[in-house]
């Protein structure tokens, strides 16, 4: 096994061995879980860099190994997929300390650290992936050891959402499931392929590619939150905050929308997809679910629940972005898988914060804690701006790109929406900013905890104000080298090369 | 002058106050020094006496900044400006300013300057923006609920008006690569239906100066804004906007007789309105409010002759940059004598009170009721009980809400009958393929 087959291999390693070993940990060797957490975040982000590298400059990473006659397992390392490690890694890191800090003191640390990486492991098998069955495979991975996560605090009401979770996404992986053997049936292959591989097959079946592309989005839409499938979002909002952040910024919603990109562009291909009219109804369905989401988003009082909803009308975004069919369009999409990431995460690292440090939950008890809080709240409040899309944040170049690209596709209907969703964006955000900065604080917190002189612990601090930074650079910087922007540039340049 | 050299000075113009906004970097400096020192890159560049620009493709999607003649104009009325206001904020008789109001200071200084710099629409766009929000704060940072109100409406406005031209941005992005306001005016002149980018533009630009009849803001912003904010909104969000409006708009290169009169007209009416608003209205603080309307009519009326007729906009369209730094200082100098005046006689004239911000056809609706009450026509209060209910229901949003709740309720309760939906997918999926095969 030479080193380019070996790398995707180790990546999957670095994330996954030390998961293994942390389950075997005692709860109080705390510095060894500490280490091997931290250490197999920074040599995943290592390796993900040398293959970003390499991709750029042509080298092939793959390896493969063979499941059932026909069938293989594959890793395989293309731009599309280093997108999704690039940020995975780099958000895991950060996640990991904020979640080291978090988690100080409360029971069963073990076991959530070793759930914790093998999420993580899931997730870059999710997008390194080089067929519809290893996709598959590590899709469902995600959903299983996803569930302890969410019903870590072992309350009833994490139960109940950990149910929600689990019924929602097996169903949706049964859809999809069917969707992929129908297309085996139909095809004899599963391997993710440039401008997709179902062109050439006969006309008489395109109806049965019509239903299969139903099944394959109806499956992955359920992680992708897409309306009405989304409802068990924001009942998971239960879990511990490093999880939220996993889920919305991260792993499961990115997997099912990453999934959707997957199917669109390398199984059915784009041109393809369009000339079976399937992308316009897509582009329809993520549509109401930006308007919905954010509908929702105005309505909720508690903080988590109106972050939820707003993630998710912002994933959909990314999938507006590619069933709008152009190549503008499809950058504004791909870009809006990474900057999405980093401005939830942010928005949830700093609701992690507020309820860990003064217990607090609710916009209602919001008022004034910018004075007490003012870092987690110039994180915040970064955060809410590029949701909003004010330049020159990440959010803007996300909304710059795919108006931009719905006029060149001829679609300005799209324009309409992006302008609802950025109103109703400003709506449900900025009143939380209003208070946050400009009311006056209450005299007492819900649940004051004392940090000395500073604000919070720095574990806590210090990952939303580094997601927040990145949230201003990826917008600032856009057009430098290796910028997210760049790389989806790089990618939507092959996928529509003559 | 060295390119390394012009470009660090460009860029340090609107830095210089971005850096010093964060409290961290000012925190050795005496509180009104900071305001001072953010100054003093602007200062050296009007001292220097070249015209320079400077490309900067890492930022954003590749934007520039640059001085010339009638950008120095308008630099050397923001220092003015701004030097008078960061006096003004340590006078011995103003309201402190705590740490957070000249972090807001700071941020729309850089903003405002960055404006003036910007050489392209999305450089000015992204400068209006910062400028915007970070006005807001020093509307609303410490002010009463009168200046929390006119923030309001001034933030209703800012967003809209961002929306606006973000999606005339779009529309130019579209048909141009180039987004310097030189090759925007130009393709913006050939091009054979400008109307959606033109009336974008104007309306964006209108709700951000506060011209008439999108004036809302404007007098309750004037009248509740502590001295040293009052004195900043002519040369800042006034003068800016009006700015961004001959920038973005392709003044010289276009033609259009019926969308330059009807601009005209609204320009006229809108002296008229100020002249009659601005004799009506006993308080002084109004004054500067009704200046700055009848300016702004004045101006937009200019905009309307020069889309009517090109070849007056080439002639005199340079005018326009004396008349935005005239507008700006003018205004400020009003706001002194005004406040030197109540300062002078602080106990003899105490300010009418009264509902200041209840809009003006509310008032007037109010008087028709009142008289068709008088003249035994009573359906009138009943439609307007009626009227005022229904838009205190629209406000609230109750129903939608409700609706809202009710299907996520249903949606979150029935999961079993979410599953059997895609359960019955799957049936649909097989029977789909055994008939297919």
């Amino acid at each position: 096994m030479n080193w380019n087959a070996a790398l995707p291999l180790f990546i999957l390693a670095s994330s996954l061995l030390p998961g293994l070993v942390i389950f075997f940990l005692p709860e109080e060797r705390i510095a060894t879980r500490t280490t091997l957490n931290l250490a197999g975040a920074a040599l995943k982000l290592v390796l993900v860099g040398v293959m970003i590298w390499g991709v750029f400059h042509g080298h092939h990473y793959e390896i493969r190994q063979p499941m059932l006659p026909g069938l293989d397992l594959v890793l395989r390392a293309d731009p599309l997929s280093m997108l999704f490690v690039g940020l995975s890694s780099i958000l895991w890191l950060v996640t990991t300390v904020y979640a080291i800090g978090y988690l100080e003191g409360s029971p069963n640390r073990s076991r959530f650290f070793g759930f914790f990486s093998l999420c993580v492991t899931a997730t870059v098998g999710v997008a390194l992936a080089g067929n519809l069955i290893t996709f598959l495979l590590f899709y469902e991975l995600l959903t299983l050891v996803t569930y302890p996560l969410i019903v870590h605090r072992g309350t009833e009401v994490a139960r109940r959402a950990g149910r929600t979770y689990l019924i929602y996404t097996i169903a949706g992986g049964v859809l999809l499931l069917i969707g992929t053997v129908w297309l085996y049936t139909l095809t004899g292959t599963l391997e993710f392929t440039e401008r997709g591989f179902l062109s050439s097959l006969d006309a008489s079946q395109y109806p049965a590619l019509i239903i299969i592309f139903v099944l394959l989005i109806a499956g992955l839409g359920v992680k992708a939150a897409l309306i009405p499938l989304h409802g068990w979002l924001p009942q998971a909002m239960v879990a511990p905050a490093p999880v939220s952040a996993l889920l919305h910024a991260v792993a499961v919603v990115k997997a099912g929308a990453f999934g959707i990109v997957r199917v669109v562009y390398d199984v059915y291909g784009i041109q393809f997809a369009a000339s079976l009219g399937v992308t316009l109804p897509l582009a329809i369905v993520a549509a109401v679910t930006i308007i919905y989401g954010s509908m929702r988003a105005l309505f909720q009082d508690d903080l988590k629940r109106r972050l939820a909803f707003s993630t998710v009308s912002q994933i959909s975004y990314i999938i507006l972005g590619i069933a709008v069919v152009g190549p503008i369009a499809t950058v504004g999409g791909l870009v809006h898988l990474v900057h999405q990431g980093v401005m939830k995460i942010t928005l949830f690292f700093c609701a992690g914060n507020l309820a860990e440090t003064l217990g607090i939950h609710k916009v209602s008890e919001m008022n004034g804690v910018g004075r007490r809080m003012p870092w987690t709240m110039v994180a915040f409040t970064i955060g809410a701006f590029g949701m909003i899309g004010v330049p020159p944040l990440a959010g803007f170049i996300s909304k710059w790109y795919l108006g931009l690209g719905a006029l060149d596709a001829g679609q300005g209907w799209v324009i309409f929406i992006l302008a609802g969703s950025s109103l109703l964006n400003a709506g449900y955000f900025l009143p939380i900013l209003y208070a946050a900065w400009f009311k006056s604080p209450a005299e007492t917190w819900p649940a004051e905890r004392c940090f000395g002189r500073r604000e919070t612990a720095w574990a806590l601090l210090a990952p939303p104000v580094v997601t927040a930074l990145l949230t201003l650079a990826v917008g600032l910087l856009a057009s430098a080298p290796f910028s997210p922007l760049q790389w989806a540039r790089f990618i939507t340049t092959l996928e529509y090369a003559p | 002058m060295n390119t390394t050299l012009s470009a660090i000075l460009l860029l340090a113009v609107p830095g210089c106050p971005l850096l010093l906004a964060f409290p961290a970097f000012r925190s050795r400096l005496p509180c009104h020094f900071s305001c001072y020192i953010a100054l003093l890159p602007a200062l050296i560049l009007l001292a220097v006496p070249t015209v320079f620009s400077v490309d900067l493709p890492w930022l954003l999607f590749g934007t520039g900044l640059g001085i010339n003649g009638a950008s120095r104009w308008l630099l050397g009325m923001s220092v003015v400006l701004w030097a008078s206001a960061a006096t003004f904020l340590y006078a011995p008789v103003s309201q402190p300013a705590d740490n957070r109001f000249i972090t807001f200071f700071l941020l729309t200084l850089a903003a405002n300057l960055g404006v003036i710099l910007a050489t392209d629409l999305v450089g000015f766009f992204a400068f209006s923006t910062l400028m915007g929000y970070s006005f807001y704060g020093l509307l609303v940072n410490g002010g009463n609920k009168a200046a929390r109100r006119a923030g309001c409406v001034y933030l209703c406005f800012l967003i809209l008006a961002d929306l606006l031209l973000f999606e005339a941005l779009l529309i130019a992005a579209a048909m141009t690569e180039d987004l310097s306001f030189e090759a925007v005016r130009q393709i913006m002149g050939q091009s054979a239906s400008p109307g959606l980018y033109l009336s974008m533009v104007l309306v964006g630009f209108a709700l951000k100066v506060g011209a008439w009849p999108l004036h809302f803001w404007l007098l309750p912003a004037f009248r509740s804004a502590r001295p040293a904010v009052a004195l900043l909104l002519g040369g800042g969000p006034v003068a800016m906007g009006l700015l961004g409006a001959m920038r973005w708009l392709p003044l010289g290169e276009i033609t259009s007789p019926e969308l330059g009169l009807i601009i005209q007209g609204l320009g006229v009416v809108a002296m008229l309105y100020a002249v009659v608003v601005g004799l009506m209205r006993v308080q002084q603080k109004t004054l500067p409010a009704c200046v700055a309307i009848f300016a702004t009519g004045l101006f937009v009326t200019a905009l309307g002759a020069g889309l009517a007729d090109p070849v007056v906009w080439s002639r005199y369209g340079n005018l326009a940059y004396f008349f935005i730094v005239s507008l700006g200082l003018g205004l400020a100098v009003l706001i002194i004598g005004i406040r030197w005046l109540e300062l002078r006689k602080p106990s003899s004239s105490p300010a009418k009170q009264g509902d200041d911000l209840t809009l003006w056809f509310e008032r007037g609706f109010g008087r028709v009721v009142h008289w068709g009450g008088q003249i035994g026509f009573d359906t009138l209060p009943r439609l307007r009980a009626a009227w005022l209910a229904d838009v205190g229901c629209l406000r609230q949003i109750r129903a939608w809400q409700r609706i809202l709740d009710r299907s996520e309720h249903f949606l979150q309760r029935w999961i079993v009958a979410i599953t059997l939906l895609l359960l019955f997918g799957m049936v649909v999926a097989f029977v789909g393929a055994v008939s297919l095969i």
